[in-house]
């Protein structure tokens, strides 16, 4: 989009750019012989168009950010990120804020243990895909109520899961 | 008689044309370590893609290369949980969001490990939840592009992309990613998939997309006590279907229960049943996109290297 000083002739500049506020874009543009100035605001269906090809009105200043879009325009529900007995983000107002710490979360299951056969069992298993078997175990351990894990319910996950 | 838009240099000042530009070089720049890119599409939903898709990848993991998994089906995201990676949270840092490892280290990314609960979909922020459907296409194709260009994927062999069903996706993959390797086909022996793959076929040939291959799933029963398989739909549709589109045919599988079961149980099939019928026919078909794609064990990137 362009914009034309009819008084001049002249192509005008882009001044400033903001927003979106409340779905709309704000960019002022100025004649630069008469410096007669404009501004553009857009309704938010023209807000909504920018936004979906990731570029910026009045260009970047910075590089974008990773996962920019994704992060930026995923909804996420009242409800959500809230009580979820997972891990609290340090920063409530942003609900990626726990993937931005530099600390990897891994699904551990805590609290199971492993019978001395059981270990040596699973450790039996080729170390590319032992972890996930052992997650897959323990998961289904857990849904059957089990803290322990033994031959017998290790042999019960294999039939149950299809190992 | 005022000037015109042609009369007027630049864009307005945004640089429209400078930030795409630079989102492609993003891209470019990310996908310049990967090998090879390969998407698995389907012209129907529930044909198995991506259970085919985690077990291709993991028996080609399994002979050696490096290899990660894009989960492109934004809505119906099924890879963390076949993987067994679903819990995990992606680290986001300046550099990029580094992937999950999965199964034979593969770098896996999906859409689900993004959400916060198994209940919730895939909304996007827009003027009205109406409007939110309208944009939803535009919105995935940016998405998915920020999937490629932002995961810190690393040196790759190969990068397989479960794509969505419907045939519409591979000409969307084609604008968003150039440098695709190519496409494999998944169908079932029924006519009604076929006619529906036809169309992705004639599609991927007019748009000059290499076809690496069709697969037929579900094309018997594997019998575990007798070891055959018995017929399920009238047999042999699928390698006439690949001969028709002069494409190489990478073979069918038998259904196999333990199959979906393993899918749920997030341990790839083929990890776990080598030697079973399916095991084997997975492995070969593994042999067999290699070959396709000239990828050699002598020559397989070191895993984990970025």
């Amino acid at each position: 989009m362009k914009f034309l000083c009819l008084s001049c002739d002249e192509g005008m500049k882009l001044e400033t750019a903001s927003g979106p506020h409340d779905g709309s874009l704000e960019a002022t543009f100025v004649c630069p012989r008469c410096r007669y100035r404009v501004a553009m605001l857009t309704n938010p269906w023209e807000t909504q168009l920018v936004q979906t090809l990731g570029v910026k009105v009045g260009g970047r200043a910075a590089p974008a950010s990773p996962y920019e879009q994704v992060l930026g325009s995923l909804v996420q529900s009242e409800s959500e990120g809230q009580g979820s007995g997972g891990n609290e983000p340090t920063n409530p107002g942003c609900p990626f804020a726990d993937m931005l710490e530099q600390t990897e979360q891994t699904a551990s299951l805590s609290g199971v243990l492993w019978t001395d056969a059981a270990r040596v069992r699973i450790e039996r298993i080729p170390s590319f895909i032992r972890p996930m078997v052992q997650r897959a175990i323990e998961r289904y351990a857990l849904e059957q109520g089990h803290q322990l894990i033994t031959d017998g319910i290790m042999d019960e996950a294999r039939s149950k899961l299809g190992m | 008689m005022p000037k015109t838009y042609k009369d007027l240099a630049g864009d307005g000042g945004s640089n429209i044309v400078g930030q795409v530009t630079e989102q492609l070089a993003r891209l470019r720049a990310r996908m310049q370590d990967i090998r090879n890119k390969v998407a698995v599409v389907s012209g129907k939903g529930g044909v198995g893609k991506s259970a085919i898709t985690v077990n291709l990848a993991t028996a080609v993991a399994m002979q050696g290369a490096a290899v990660g998994i894009l989960d492109a089906d934004l809505n119906g995201p099924s890879i963390a949980k076949m993987t067994g990676v679903r819990g995990q949270r992606p680290v986001i840092t300046a550099k990029g969001v580094q992937p999950v490892q999965g199964p034979a280290e593969m770098r896996i990314m999906s859409m689900d490990l993004l959400l916060p609960h198994d209940e919730t979909p895939v909304t996007w922020q827009a003027t009205t939840p109406t409007d939110a459907y309208v944009w939803r296409s535009s919105m995935e194709g940016t998405a998915l592009r920020e999937f490629l260009s932002d995961t810190i994927w690393g040196a790759l062999d190969c990068l397989f992309l479960d794509l969505p069903p419907g045939t519409d996706r591979i000409a969307a993959l084609a604008d968003i990613l150039p440098g695709l390797t190519g496409i494999i086909l998944v169908t079932i022996p029924s006519e009604v998939s076929h006619l529906v793959v036809r169309k992705s076929l004639a599609l991927a040939r007019n748009l000059n997309i290499p076809m690496l291959g069709l697969i037929e799933n579900m094309t018997g029963y594997d019998c575990q006590y007798c070891q055959t398989v018995g017929e399920l739909f009238r047999p042999g549709q699928g390698p006439r279907l690949a001969r028709d589109f002069g494409i190489r045919f990478l073979g069918e599988l038998p259904f196999d229960p333990r199959l979906a079961r393993s899918g749920d149980s997030g341990i790839p099939f083929v990890a776990i049943h080598q030697e079973t019928m399916t095991g084997r026919m997975f492995q070969a078909m593994a042999r067999e996109l290699s070959v396709a794609i000239g990828l050699e064990p002598e020559g397989y990137i070191e895993r984990g290297k970025e």
